[in-house]
């Protein structure tokens, strides 16, 4: 194929796909070209009938088609509205949700719980155990010490409780 | 490309009537139809596609300004849902495994030329019909839209641009590529 057949080519793909006017320039001197056109342009005319034909279908198809659209349309449509009719409410419940949170002061950190201890019952507690149980041996001495420490302590308490009685007399 | 309810759909497009929704699909569910199965090839595929087409059209009524026709607003949806699908190359990859396309071409050309021809002319025209069918499912999906809008649904080029949106300019390069491209084939075949 030449360069000469391929430049009369492409003036009529051009002048097939619209209107071009170098393309129909040569084409009004150029009978060949003029053929081709009209071959190739049947051929397309052919071909979208064909293609038109195939598409076709019976009355039915398109009434059955419209039907679901039609209802398909009534869905979403109820769809929207439900959106629409819920969207105030959820609006609502988020603005008072919100609401509430924000007047609380934050949200605190669950503390563990903390075992209550009665103090005066721990300490009644500890003087009876310490009551209860013996002294320890080794500790006897002091024991013994204590006491009669106490006991000299009072008896001296006890004498000059008397001597001022003695100088009276 | 004005149809009857253009003027009136765009005061109104807000409060579209169920019965003035129903007239639309009526009058353009053919060609919407026709442009979504030879693009797709697959019925069933053609059939929820135009419902969806519609059903978008529905739901988008508001945002429809009437700068272009009605019919040309809803062919960009058509356009916009075969991209979407192209996209989801999973049911095209299975199909064409499955070897599901193989003699539609041959299905398409028994509806070729008209009663009154004789048997040679029929054979001669379905011969080519399908000849063109076989090139044109080759072409990339831009070039095939575009070949079809222009020579099934005679779509000026100024309206294929809309509804692909395209510049002309494109829409003319395209269109001439694919022109090469079916002819060179059909060369080759011979």
């Amino acid at each position: 194929m030449n360069t000469g057949e391929n430049s009369h080519e492409l003036l009529v793909e051009k002048a097939l796909v619209g209107f071009d006017l170098a393309a129909e320039h040569h084409l009004a001197h150029c009978a060949p070209c003029q053929e081709e056109r009209e071959r190739v342009g049947e051929a397309l005319r052919e071909f979208g009938n064909a293609s038109r034909q195939h598409a076709g279908q019976p009355e039915i198809f398109w009434e059955q088609q419209a039907a679901r659209i039609r209802a398909g349309s009534t869905e979403r449509a109820q769809r929207s509205r439900l959106g629409l009719t819920l969207a105030p409410g959820l609006a609502v419940l988020f603005l008072v949700a919100f609401a509430l949170l924000s007047r609380e002061p934050g949200v605190r950190p669950a503390q563990p719980p903390t075992a209550q201890v009665d103090s005066d019952h721990e300490l009644l507690v500890e003087v009876e155990r310490a009551v209860e149980t013996d002294t320890p041996l080794s500790l006897e001495p002091a024991t013994l010490m204590i006491e009669q420490g106490d006991s000299k302590e009072n008896s001296i308490s006890t004498n000059s409780g008397k001597e001022p009685g003695s100088h009276e007399n | 490309m004005e149809t009857a309810l253009t003027p009136a759909l765009g005061a109104t497009a807000h409060n579209l009537t169920a019965e003035e929704f129903d007239a639309i699909v009526r009058r353009h569910q053919r060609r919407v139809h026709r442009f979504l199965l030879m693009m797709v090839r697959d019925a069933e595929e053609a059939d929820n596609l135009t419902q969806e087409c519609f059903l978008r059209a529905y739901q988008n009524m508001s945002s429809f300004r009437a700068e272009s026709s009605l019919e040309t607003w809803l062919m960009q949806i058509a356009a916009n849902l075969i991209r979407d699908q192209a996209r989801n190359r999973k049911v095209g990859f299975w199909r064409r495994l499955l070897g599901l396309r193989d003699g539609e071409g041959e299905e398409w050309a028994e509806h070729v030329a008209a009663p009154e021809a004789s048997p040679e002319q029929s054979l001669l025209a379905r011969e080519e019909v399908r000849a063109v069918w076989g090139v044109a499912e080759q072409l990339s999906r831009q070039q095939r839209a575009v070949f079809l809008l222009r020579f099934v649904e005679d779509m000026e080029l100024h309206e294929i641009a809309a509804v692909l949106g395209l510049q002309v300019g494109s829409v003319k390069t395209h269109l001439f590529r694919a022109l090469q491209t079916v002819r060179g084939r059909l060369r080759d075949q011979r």
